[in-house]
């Protein structure tokens, strides 16, 4: 296997797929070594980048699929706008390098806490040009927000981890950043209590636009609830919100914690890592089969998106050994199976060299129509092959 | 409109396949007289009209497999049907297909309050999913303008949007997960309660696949919570250009409105003679509605007067009362009703960016006075989903054809300036001969593969969203 | 939408008036969401804009109308629920008129349902021959369980178990108003009702001249509705003169201000008796009687009923389709409850028919049952002390599917202003 290689525009790219005589790894920043990664000769879109058009009062921006989020962040900053699906950052929590682009944060659907509000990185995607498994140069969607001209292969394209396409450009939406924000904790004593209270606040019409639980390091448990918008409504909002949620437990106003609550930073030193979405009650169901099975290791535990979102991290001494984890990988998937949702491993030190499934199994019907999708957009099987299984 | 030539095996077949149908569903369930047949001819969009072979109606999923397995045996083309009030013919029937209704199929089956959703069977009418909510205080956000007849069905199938899909997106961004028939009776079901899919998003290609892909019979939707208030304010421009420089600014400004509503001169007129709504005289009028609270709404109507001020309004109306609100609203969701009492009109969907807008209202006018035909725009000016309502007389020979070929510029124009050609009605047939304009023939090519994985005898739906030429191996295959 | 009449056709005025209501409608489909029979069958042939296209399709080639679009039409309810959606105007009532109109002349007809129209049409609108066929059917109520026709059966059903006693105040007379007279209105004292149900009119009389009102009881007859919408036009006619006779000499000799209706279903049809007798000799005297046609609680509302305070009672106002679709009379009536210190609420899918309309449970009793029981539901579903409406049809309709008491609106209206407590609260009554 020779270097990465680095197409520097379409057609260099759809070249260097169609000649591809093996398969291809395919990169952004590299920043999410998520899923089964194999062997491969690695391709990154890193030189594929520069914004294409802005249009503030359109909330419309087209960049190239390389583009560096974070440069992406800068410009839209300048005109007081933002990325309201609030891509988490993963290079803390996997303790990576490199830049993370647009093409990763579509490729691999990466939200934050404000999806719970606002949709996902698939929901901001209006268009995109991508070079499929034969080295075909194609498009779907446009540049505007109402788009059902024929299929909707971006939702398709989003969340496919590089398995149908490589990305070349990307068309987004963008919303106004808000102009401050408010957060609040509220202690709570049980998971229960917890997952009762995001769900209260989420009924309110208060516009809740962040719901997740943080844990101190005596595994106390604060519940985030935040509110943005223009500061009178913001004050508004968090009074009556106050008044909503106080009977869960007392309540205090925290400095802005959603940097961590996004990004795990904190989780870096952990071994084991799985990232879970299900019905946010059953959230309950997950987190009493992980008491269960660890019994009195125990094991870290962080909820968003009201419950939704379940993020479970052990540590060495809670991985205990590779028995023992790979029990609770089984375990905890068949559970998502019954119950409805994914479950996936996100890292694993323990159970790195195994042959696991990283990614939720699918079930029959599915699994058919992925393969059959696959087939079609990659007749040779190179583009990350295996990488969601 | 060119249609394809039908199966005349399947046509001989006829009773043959009518009997199998009466094994699996009770008799009045099958319509099969040319009488009746007649009805499903067409759905909203009547310039275009062929009766079908048959038409079921179904009451379960279970019925829906049989009925698909019966047709997928005797390759019978099946064409689904929602409320039938598809804007671009995605209903229409060609002479030897079978019309499978899903309209007796309109329950609720599960409300989950606390993790904000609801399943529900898809030929329930969109306005009553809010409806089932609403005394928890919940609702339905996608509003298609036909929500109180259209169905769920029809709304997954062309990922339909409204007029309040400026804050809350549009059907695919609503929908969680569906249960779902495919042509040879498999029952699948995709997604669920839980955000994000589990491995590709199938759910999101199979909204807005316009019935091709597969059967939908169950629908898991997000329910919201309702706001405290909502109001509008109302605000009528000399000028198109300076209308559609005002919705830019107020967006960038920061404020999002729920909702911004465009009706320009021959609208308004026309909505005045008949909702008698009292709309100033003006060259274009706007309509922006903001959610919250009383303070958090008079707060964002401050911002957004104070911004239209800058813009020299010929007249600003803030609504300060339901009754007012209702009144402002009234001209707007009256006005194709209003411009159906003058004239048979077309109403087309083309979507533009925002910046163009004064551009292609002045094109459009251009047109107008070309073709001779008198046009009407009224549209979604947040997201630059535009409706231009065509009108020409049904009744006189040659009127539609020309009203066609308009409606074919209007939208190429709309492709032309970087926008696509339909918003929110789906292709269907009406856009159909049209795709390649927006698309290349790979492109639709990808598109269509992703077709022959779920239905690869190419019986649902065939005739629709594709040219008849690009289409034409699979089809006859 | 696109029309193909003839012009010869077009020459017939009722053909080009319904060809104007042809091409008003845009088929945009929006009052499927609101029509009953679509809404438990799911069948586009079962809804208005299936049933405008049957009749378009019917009436522009001259059709012989064939057995299911007959079937189709005769299932319309015409309770309205369609007209009040329709964001074209389309004018479905007269559409639908006329399809009925053409059937009657056009169709033959089973034996067995010839036969029952025709009973119909010779006993319900005269009060006297109702009474003893109501006698009769209480007398011979067990023969229903063996007869095999369901229509028959439902009639059968449907005979109340009191049957009250003929009432003076159908006589001709006038009663004066108590106080100083506002207002001087004729009474239409219905047809059926005038057998099923005599505390209506007794409560609408004391009620009225208890407010101010004279009103006045003339020799009459039924208002034509009933036969109208089986497409017996001439029969309707017949009948429907003698009242226009009678209304429009009064208000000539003695001047009415109103001539008032407390049956919403003929409300609707007295108000559009200018176009049934449109071109015919009658017409100026129908416009005249159509134009003094009111709906009780219209008149009430300009009596100006005294504010009472709460009366502690839940009142579950059932609007009848008539007067909410047919006469665009949604609020009056709850107003006025409310007015005298009822609490009002209406039930959910309160546009929905409670499956009366008219003849249909009789015609129809399964879809008009599966509508009773839907109705029902939701009135019961919260817990009022009694259900309030401004139409005969409904009040038996629903009665038969509910142990609550079923009064008319102004039964309790005159309750509360002096009158006696309605016999309804004391048990079932008719």
């Amino acid at each position: 296997m020779s270097g990465t290689l680095y197409p520097i525009d379409e057609s260099d790219l759809s070249d260097a797929v169609s000649g591809a005589i093996g398969p291809l790894q395919i990169l952004g920043g590299g920043t999410r070594p998520i899923g089964r990664i194999i062997k491969a000769q690695k391709l990154s879109t890193e030189m594929l980048k520069g914004i294409v058009t802005y249009e503030p009062g359109a909330l419309t921006m087209v960049a190239k699929s390389g583009t560096p989020i974070a440069e992406i962040q800068t410009e839209l900053a300048a005109e007081n706008q933002r990325l309201a699906f609030e891509p988490m950052d993963y290079r803390g929590l996997l303790d990576t390098n490199g830049a993370p682009t647009l093409g990763g944060v579509v490729a691999a659907n990466v939200s934050g806490p404000r999806r719970i509000q606002v949709g996902a990185a698939r929901d901001f995607t209006l268009g995109l040009s991508f070079v499929d498994g034969n080295g075909q140069l194609l498009k779907n969607g446009g540049r505007v927000m109402k788009n059902v001209t024929g299929y909707d292969l971006v939702k398709l394209m989003a969340g496919s981890w590089g398995t149908l396409g490589v990305l070349s450009e990307v068309a987004l939406k963008v919303l106004p950043a808000s102009e401050t924000q408010t957060t609040l904790e509220i202690h709570v004593t049980s998971w229960e209590q917890a997952v009762g209270c995001m769900s209260a606040a989420l009924r309110t019409p208060f516009d809740v636009s962040g719901a997740a639980t943080q844990c101190d390091k005596y595994g106390k448990i604060g519940v985030l609830v935040r509110v943005e918008g223009f500061e009178a409504s913001v004050v508004y909002r968090i009074e009556q919100l106050k008044a909503k949620l106080f009977e869960f437990g007392n309540i205090t106003e925290l400095p802005d914690p959603w940097l961590e609550v996004k990004n795990l930073n904190s989780w870096k030193p952990l071994n084991t890592v799985w990232r879970i979405s299900v019905r946010p009650t059953d959230a309950l169901k997950i987190l009493e089969l992980m008491r269960l099975l660890q019994k009195d290791r125990g094991f870290q535990c962080q909820l968003d998106w009201g419950g939704g979102l379940i993020w479970i991290g052990l540590n060495v001494e809670q991985a205990n050994d590779v028995a023992s984890c790979t029990q609770v990988h089984e375990s905890l998937q068949a559970l998502v199976a019954t119950l409805g949702g994914h479950g996936n491993l996100i890292k694993s030190k323990i159970l790195s060299n195994l042959d696991i499934t990283h990614f939720q199994p699918l079930p029959r019907a599915v699994s058919i129509i992925t393969k059959t999708l696959r087939q079609k957009f990659d007749p040779r099987g190179i583009l990350n092959p295996q990488r969601m299984s | 409109m060119e249609m394809p030539q039908p199966n005349l095996e399947v046509l001989r077949k006829k009773l043959e396949i009518v009997t199998a149908l009466l094994e699996v569903l009770p008799r009045e369930a099958v319509i099969d007289n040319p009488a009746e047949t007649k009805a499903y001819e067409c759905d909203a969009l009547t310039a275009y009209r062929c009766p079908p072979m048959i038409a079921v109606l179904p009451s379960t999923t279970q019925q829906v497999s049989e009925v698909l397995k019966i047709c997928y045996h005797h390759e019978v083309p099946v064409v689904p049907r929602g409320s039938g009030t598809s804007l671009a013919g995605g209903a229409l029937p060609t002479v030897d297909s079978v019309i499978l209704g899903v309209a007796k199929m309109n329950k609720v089956l599960e409300t989950d309050y606390e993790n904000r959703v609801i399943k529900v069977q898809s030929g329930r009418t969109n306005l009553s999913v809010s409806g089932a909510v609403e005394e928890e205080n919940f609702f339905y956000a996608p509003d298609p303008s036909s929500q109180l007849a259209c169905a769920i069905a029809g709304n997954i199938a062309m990922n339909s949007g409204g007029a309040h899909c400026l804050k809350y997106g549009v059907t695919t961004n609503n929908l969680l997960g569906v249960k779902m028939v495919m042509m040879d009776g498999e029952i699948v079901e995709i997604g669920g309660s839980y955000l994000d899919s589990s491995g590709l998003d199938i759910l999101g290609v199979i909204c807005g696949s316009e019935g091709q892909l597969g059967v939908v019979t169950e629908a898991t939707l997000r329910i919201l919570p309702k706001p405290e208030g909502a109001r509008p304010v109302m605000i009528a421009f000399n000028s198109n250009e300076v209308a559609g420089t005002c919705v830019a600014d107020i967006i960038k400004a920061g404020v999002l409105p729920v909702a911004i509503e465009f009706m320009d001169r021959p609208i308004i007129e026309i909505c005045e003679k008949f909702a008698k709504a009292g709309y100033p005289e003006c060259e274009a009028l706007l309509i922006v509605e903001v959610e919250g609270s009383e303070t958090e709404i008079q707060d964002q109507m401050d911002r957004i007067s104070s911004i239209a001020k800058r813009h020299s309004p010929i007249e600003l109306r803030q609504s300060q009362s339901e009754a007012e609100s209702a009144a402002i609203w009234l001209g707007r969701k009256s006005a194709f009703g209003a411009v159906g009492q003058v004239s048979d009109y077309m109403c087309l969907d083309g979507t533009i960016p925002v910046s163009a807008l004064p551009q292609v209202l002045r094109r459009i006018e251009g047109l107008s006075k070309k073709y001779g035909l008198k046009v009407g725009n009224v549209f979604h000016a947040g997201d630059g989903n535009m409706h231009p309502l065509i009108m020409y007389d049904a009744n006189k020979d040659g009127d539609l054809a020309l009203c066609e070929a308009m409606g074919a510029e209007v939208l190429r124009l709309c492709v032309e300036v970087g926008g696509c050609l339909t918003g929110e009605h789906g292709v269907g047939i009406e856009k159909r001969d049209l795709m390649e304009d927006q698309y290349s023939l790979n492109d639709l090519e990808v598109q269509m593969s992703v077709k022959d994985v779920f239905d690869p005898k190419w019986l649902l739906n065939p005739a629709k969203v594709f040219p008849l030429s690009a289409s034409e191996n699979r089809r006859l295959g | 939408m696109q029309t193909h009449f003839t012009e010869k056709q077009l020459k017939d005025p009722k053909v080009k008036h319904t060809n104007d209501i042809l091409r008003s409608c845009i088929h945009c489909g929006f009052c499927t969401a609101t029509c009953p029979t679509y809404h438990v069958l799911g069948d586009e042939l079962d809804s208005p804009r299936g049933r405008i296209y049957l009749i378009k399709d019917m009436l522009e080639n001259n059709r012989t109308p064939d057995v299911k679009t007959v079937q189709h039409i005769d299932r319309c309810l015409s309770c309205l629920a369609c007209v009040s959606t329709c964001p074209s105007g389309v004018n479905y009532m007269h559409l639908v008129d006329h399809a009925r109109e053409y059937i009657e002349q056009n169709y033959r007809r089973s034996l067995s349902d010839r036969l029952l129209r025709w009973i119909l049409v010779r006993i319900l609108p005269f009060p006297n021959r109702f009474r003893i066929a109501l006698l009769g059917a209480k007398v011979f109520r067990f023969l229903g369980y063996f007869i095999p026709d369901p229509r028959i059966k439902a009639m059968f059903e449907m005979a109340p178990q009191k049957i009250p006693p003929r009432s003076t105040n159908d006589e001709p007379q006038i009663f004066p108003a108590k106080g100083s007279m506002k207002m001087r209105v004729a009474l239409m004292t219905g047809c059926a009702q005038r057998a099923l149900n005599t505390d209506i009119n007794d409560a609408t009389i004391r009620l009225l001249t208890r407010h101010g009102a004279e009103v006045v009881v003339l020799k009459q007859g039924c208002c034509g509705a009933l036969t109208h919408h089986m497409g017996k036009s001439m029969e309707s006619h017949r009948t429907a003169a003698v009242n226009i006779h009678a209304f429009a000499d009064e208000d000539d000799a003695r001047g009415l201000d109103a001539v008032v209706i407390n049956t919403s279903g003929c409300g609707t049809t007295v108000k559009d008796y200018g176009h049934m007798f449109s071109g015919d000799l009658l017409e100026k005297k129908a416009l005249q009687v159509a134009a003094l046609a009111r709906d009780v609680s219209e008149v009430l509302v300009d009596l100006e009923l005294p504010k009472l305070p709460d009366q502690g009672m839940r009142v579950a106002y059932h609007a009848a389709c008539s007067l909410q679709h047919g006469q665009q009379i949604k609020t009056y009536p709850k107003d006025l409850l409310r007015q005298v210190g009822f609490k009002v609420f209406e039930p959910e899918n309160s546009h929905l028919c409670c499956g009366s309309a008219g003849t249909y449970n009789l015609m129809q009793p399964k879809i008009s049952g599966q509508l009773k029981s839907l109705k029902v539901e939701t009135l019961e579903a919260k817990y009022p002390d009694v259900i309030a409406g401004g139409n005969l049809g409904c009040m038996m309709q629903i009665g038969s599917g509910t142990e609550l008491p079923i009064v008319h609106t102004v039964e309790l209206l005159d309750w509360a202003t002096g009158g006696p407590k309605p016999p309804a609260f004391f048990g079932k009554s008719s």
